[in-house]
């Protein structure tokens, strides 16, 4: 069961960055739990200064864009 | 029912006359620009100027930097500034970074100039750095006990450097290119070239119809549906269709329909570029000056993106997109609305109110700016509106300063990050500096001495010096005792 958090307060690339981590979650039959994060302290608490950023097992693996699908298998996958 | 029709046929002329030919030429590569100033430009390319010890004389210039190039929305805005704040430079800079963003970037910088006229978009350039960079360092000045509890968090967060490629720099500049040529408006880029007739008999007749359809006062500055209007709202319905196939899921990968939806884009900019007039023989195609640099512009677009990675491209590409369906949906119904309402609008009430560059029009303005919220850009076109209703320039100024500054959703995000005393600091400056710019931009307009607003300029800072060192010495005083 990996953790996987959303950061971002509701703008278009968040959403669109959760449906493809959703998508490559579901494709490779990975476990995950999704949390989505719009607390801008609670955001803040990662080193990002763009969102969305992607966060899994609290580890921050990408902000500021959307990762493909294949990128975010790695990630999971690591 | 009368009435209702008068402002539905208020509101689809306005809608008409933002969607013409020279407003095309703008928003199209503006919105390019956007998307490439997010996908190419590393963040860290400006950001590693904004740490911890960066020297003043360079994180405040680098902050306005960073509102221009970096923040077109507030996916970046939010996130920088409190990391600015909190990880980086500091107050003063977080705070020029925010004034700076929403005035500074290329979209408003670009649909202001294209709306109001270069000066005016010039004006707000200059003055909203300028007072930018004046409000931080009063904010640094009046909190500067606040930063040094934060020197103890770490910066890595700026320690990283990045620099533009070479690719991502012909981009930008041959997009930059593109919008120059289609908006300037100087010798040859208007001459024409080269003219033909086509044969198409039909072409009076449907003028005659559009202009029935969306009827329009020449009297009041409204233009009216052209026939090549009506072309181009047609090519950007077929986009829209192309772009919702081609670009939702690029960052995966290009499609057929990616193609057609940039084949289109290129289609529409060169059709806006051409000259065309409906009359009896036919429709007259024109070929200008601006036809032709517009072209080669592309062409130079479309080299320098080939040499572009794949995933670069493609992130480019989504990030235009995004912008478009973000900013462009809202604006088309800003604009509508704005055109019911102006049907509403006696000019004798903003002539009364905002005739004059006075203080109190200005403060109006500023008020009307802090109390009203309107999407991204959904504010040029109201400035537009009360310019057309016989608002004076300056008060107009303060007004375009204050309103996409200060609003109560943009307050509250930023009291969430700096608590409310500060934020309450920010606002009564923002206020009294927007009041200022519009007086002092009003007083140019009508010709006042230069040597008279420098001076105004300089008394009131002078005026503001005194009060920060009084409050400086009221706060200081009791530690002292």
């Amino acid at each position: 069961m990996k953790t996987v958090k959303i950061l971002g307060s509701g703008c278009a690339n968040c959403r669109k960055l959760e449906a493809v981590a959703r998508e490559a979650a579901t494709s490779a039959g990975i476990d995950a739990e999704f949390v989505k994060v719009t607390d801008m302290k609670a955001i803040m608490a990662y080193d990002l200064i763009s969102t969305p950023g992607l966060v899994i097992e609290e580890k921050l693996v990408s902000s500021g864009r959307i990762p493909t699908q294949a990128e975010i298998l790695q990630w999971m996958q690591a | 029912m009368d009435t209702v029709l008068h402002l539905i046929n208020g509101g689809a002329g306005n809608l008409a006359a933002y969607l013409a030919a020279h407003v095309l030429l703008c928003l199209l590569p503006a919105f390019f620009i956007a998307g490439a100033m997010t996908a190419l430009i590393p963040k860290a390319s400006v950001t590693r100027w904004l740490g911890r010890n960066t020297p003043y004389r360079v994180s405040y210039p680098a902050a306005a930097a960073a509102g221009s190039l970096l923040a077109v929305c507030s996916c970046t805005i939010v996130p920088l500034f409190a990391g600015i704040y909190k990880k980086g430079a500091g107050l003063g800079p977080a705070i020029t970074f925010l004034f700076f963003a929403p005035a500074g970037n290329v979209l408003a910088l670009a649909y202001t100039g294209s709306i109001l006229g270069p000066e005016f978009a010039f004006a707000r350039f200059v003055l909203c750095l300028l007072f930018g960079i004046g409000i931080g360092l009063l904010m640094a000045l009046l909190f500067w006990r606040d930063d040094a509890s934060h020197d103890a968090a770490t910066d890595t967060l700026f320690a990283e450097k990045g620099r533009v490629g070479p690719a991502a720099t012909g981009v930008l500049l041959a997009l930059v290119a593109v919008l120059i040529a289609g908006t300037l408006k100087v010798w040859p880029l208007t001459a024409t070239v080269a003219t033909a007739t086509l044969p198409l008999p039909w072409a009076e007749g449907w003028q005659a119809t559009l202009f029935r359809l969306v009827p329009f006062d020449a009297a009041r500055g409204e233009e009216g549906v052209s026939v090549q209007g009506s072309l181009l709202i047609g090519l950007l319905f077929l986009i829209g269709l192309a772009a919702w196939k081609g670009l939702e899921n690029i960052v995966e990968g290009a499609n057929r329909w990616t193609w057609v939806a940039l084949a289109l884009v290129a289609a529409t900019l060169l059709l806006a570029a051409l000259r065309l007039t409906a009359g009896q023989a036919g429709l007259e195609v024109s070929i200008t000056g601006r036809t032709l640099a517009v072209g080669i512009a592309l062409g130079a677009v479309w080299h320098q993106a080939r040499r572009l990675e794949g995933e670069t491209w493609r992130a480019w590409l989504w990030e235009s997109w995004r912008f478009v369906q973000q900013i462009f949906g809202l604006l088309i119904v800003g604009v509508f609305v704005v055109g019911i309402v102006r049907q509403l609008v006696q000019p004798e009430w903003i002539q009364a109110l905002a005739g004059r560059n006075d203080l109190l029009a200005n403060v109006v303005a500023v008020a009307f700016g802090v109390f009203m919220y309107f999407p991204t850009l959904v504010e040029v076109p109201v400035a537009h509106m009360f310019l057309d209703l016989g608002m004076h320039r300056g008060p107009l100024l303060a007004y375009l300063m204050a309103d996409p500054e200060l609003s109560l959703q943009s307050i509250l995000m930023v009291a969430a990050v700096i608590g409310r005393p500060k934020t309450f600091t920010y606002v009564a400056l923002v206020a009294l500096f927007s009041v200022v710019a519009g007086l002092l931009y009003g007083a140019w307009v009508d010709g006042v001495h230069p040597g008279w607003i420098a001076a105004g300029l300089l008394a009131f800072m002078g005026a503001l010096a005194a009060m920060l060192s009084w409050m400086l010495g009221r706060r200081t005083a009791p530690a002292r005792a």
